[in-house]
């Protein structure tokens, strides 16, 4: 679960991350002198998207973003610094340990920065004194302990995937301040920080469903063959429009809710469906296919193998529906329709 | 693992628990025991139901153990398998918070226990032994090594292999999640030593570095046999998670281009789809 900035920002304050005064506000306020005004969307490139202003006049800045439909903004005070840096803390996958990721070059694509370094900090130990002295000596500032033993604490401590500070503002009176924050929990460990969850009013969300640019929508079972169903379609000259995975077992009831979530996508043209059935039932899927149908009319393909495939088949034909056993006849008739 | 590989199931008596039971049993899978706290004394499908993995083993020798137990209490259930003398450990279970399993995988390979998973269907050796959900349909025995990282992905190409009248020696669900007990590459190095296997296949997909390495080892030499690769997410956009725990690109580690690129260096033919697999294995 990904948090917003101000909720971020506010366990940064509870681990000792030192932050820039600010408040949280739906409605316009009043504010002294030249201030930031940031959109709290969970979405990221604000910035490029004009929606973080350096504004004098806070109160019409807010007026102006919310005629474009934000409803949070986190105001801050304009803090004048001359270098910004790239701090994170996030799993380090090979080795089953949190790394700590550090850049000279803050403000950036991490994924573009040529100056990157990666420190592992295994669980066992913990953030370290020499750890500190190297990543101080490495950026080339002093007063790091807090900010990197704060960041170990959230990843620790609240289950994250991702703590980063980008970035992370060294300060003309020579202070470090966190001018951002990104953080994502981890959902399967939610259910561990349910105070958490409460104090934020979010809710535990869990969703297969990543929407996409392009106009075909794609459903299927199992990760695997849901991605090498979209990737099937790039491969034919089409463009997905999503990835949804309705998991191991689906039954009638969720494989509808599917088909029409994909379907009420003004974008999506048409929808490709690939099931293979081992503890999912095609009878079940076929049903829910059949459903769905009644509410949205837009062509359909589909790909039954597996559990009741006879069964399946049938019912989608008796409805009209095109059923196939070859995947690339399929997806290369969807994409051509 | 072969038909004389003997499996407790831990979570026996819940809906997965039985259920797939009841399909091992009919695979010809020697299962001994269950353990499922609170139901000692009972039995499921015939198999007797101890309380504790420390009861089970009392009575019964185990080479291996299954896990269906909840993600909430699953780490609990593999540090029990490994306290217990267990060596396999495959679990099923996913949603298992990942730095509990970090912790867990620690555990069990101070100990010599190997966990294969979480979030995996577990593996199969065609006609012999069938410890997982996989489903038996897709397979026929051959001498192809399968080993992916996704379920489904994985009979799909099963299944073709079959239609085209080859067969697998061991299929393996290594699992989806960021971090697991056993990798793609350890699985490719047993296949290479393995006289049953002639041919390998590499399912994987977007996030971490497991392919790369597989790639690498082959580059070096270190794996002699044919090896083949398919990796999902082409189309995945970075930092959205696809299905998968595991399957996420954060700060651009494990794209789909690095790892196309780290088996073609290395000189892995990489399938566009996974339905050019049995012609590739074939050529």
């Amino acid at each position: 679960m990904k948090l917003y900035e101000y909720e971020g920002k506010s366990l940064f304050r509870r681990v000792g991350i030192p932050v820039p005064n600010g408040v949280v506000t739906s409605e316009p306020i009043k504010w002294e002198g030249k201030a930031v005004v940031k959109s709290q969307l969970l979405e990221g490139a604000r910035g490029k998207r004009g929606l973080v202003r350096v504004t004098e006049d806070v109160y019409n800045t807010i007026l102006e973003l919310k005629k474009m439909g934000i409803e949070k903004f986190l105001v801050e005070e304009f803090v004048p610094h001359e270098k910004e840096f790239y701090i994170s803390v996030l799993l380090d996958r090979e080795t089953a340990e949190p790394m700590l990721v550090l850049s000279r070059e803050g403000g950036i694509d991490v994924e573009q920065a040529k100056d990157v370094k990666r420190m592992i900090i295994p669980l066992e130990r913990g953030v370290r004194s020499y750890d500190i002295i190297e990543a101080e000596k490495y950026l080339g500032v002093k007063g790091l302990a807090p900010i990197i033993q704060g960041l170990y604490k959230l990843f620790v401590d609240y289950d994250a995937e991702l703590v980063e500070i980008n970035p992370l503002a060294y300060t003309n009176d020579g202070r470090l301040l966190a001018l951002d924050s990104k953080v994502i929990l981890e959902d399967n460990a939610l259910y561990r920080h349910e105070d958490l969850l409460k104090e934020l009013g979010r809710q535990e969300v869990r969703d297969s469903y990543v929407e996409l640019e392009g106009d075909i929508g794609i459903i299927g079972n199992g990760a695997g063959l849901t991605m090498a169903t979209m990737d099937l379609v790039k491969l034919n000259g089409g463009n997905p429009a999503d990835f949804l995975d309705v998991g191991g077992g689906a039954s009638r009831d969720h494989v509808r809710e599917s088909v029409l979530k994909v379907g009420r996508n003004p974008r999506v043209k048409k929808i490709v469906v690939n099931i293979y059935g081992g503890i999912t039932r095609c009878d079940e899927v076929a049903l829910g296919i059949v459903d769905a149908l009644k509410e949205i009319k837009k062509p359909i393909f589909v790909r039954l193998l597996g559990t009741n495939e006879e069964l399946g088949k049938k019912i989608l034909r008796e409805n009209g529906v095109n059923v196939y056993d070859d995947v690339l006849k399929m997806i290369g008739d969807a994409v051509r329709s | 693992m072969n038909k004389n590989t003997r499996v407790i199931v831990q979570g026996i008596t819940g809906r997965e628990g039985s259920f797939h039971t009841q399909q091992m049993l009919k695979y010809g899978t020697k299962i001994v025991a269950g353990v499922t706290p609170g139901k000692g004394g009972t039995e499921v499908n015939g198999v007797p139901v101890y309380d504790t993995m420390k009861d089970a083993v009392k009575e019964h020798e185990a080479d291996a153990s299954i896990i269906f137990v909840p993600a909430r209490y699953a780490v609990d259930a593999i540090y029990e398998a490994v306290d217990s003398g267990i060596k396999l450990i495959v679990t099923i279970t996913e949603h298992i918070p990942v730095l509990d399993m970090a912790r867990a995988i620690k555990y069990a390979r101070a100990r010599g226990s190997r966990i294969i998973g979480p979030n995996c269907p577990g593996l199969i050796v065609p006609e012999e032994s069938l410890v997982g959900i996989l489903p038996a349909r897709a397979f026929k025995k051959g001498n192809v090594g399968i080993v992916s990282r996704s379920g489904t992905l994985t009979y799909e190409v099963s299944e073709l292999l079959k239609n085209s009248g080859m067969g697998q020696s061991t299929v393996i669900g290594v699992g989806g999640d960021p971090i697991i007990g056993t990798s793609l590459l350890e699985i490719v190095r047993m296949f290479d030593q393995d006289p049953e296997t002639d041919k390998i296949i590499v399912i994987g997909e977007i996030g971490g570095t497991m392919e790369e390495r597989v790639a690498e080892a082959y580059k070096k030499g270190e794996i002699k046999k044919k090896v083949i690769a398919y990796i999902a997410g082409m189309t995945a956009p970075r930092e959205k998670r696809m299905g998968h725990a595991g399957a996420v690109v954060y700060m651009g580690m494990g794209t789909f281009e690095s790892k196309i690129k780290a088996f073609k260096e290395a000189g892995i033919p990489v399938a566009n789809t996974p339905y050019d697999i049995p012609k590739l294995l074939l050529s």
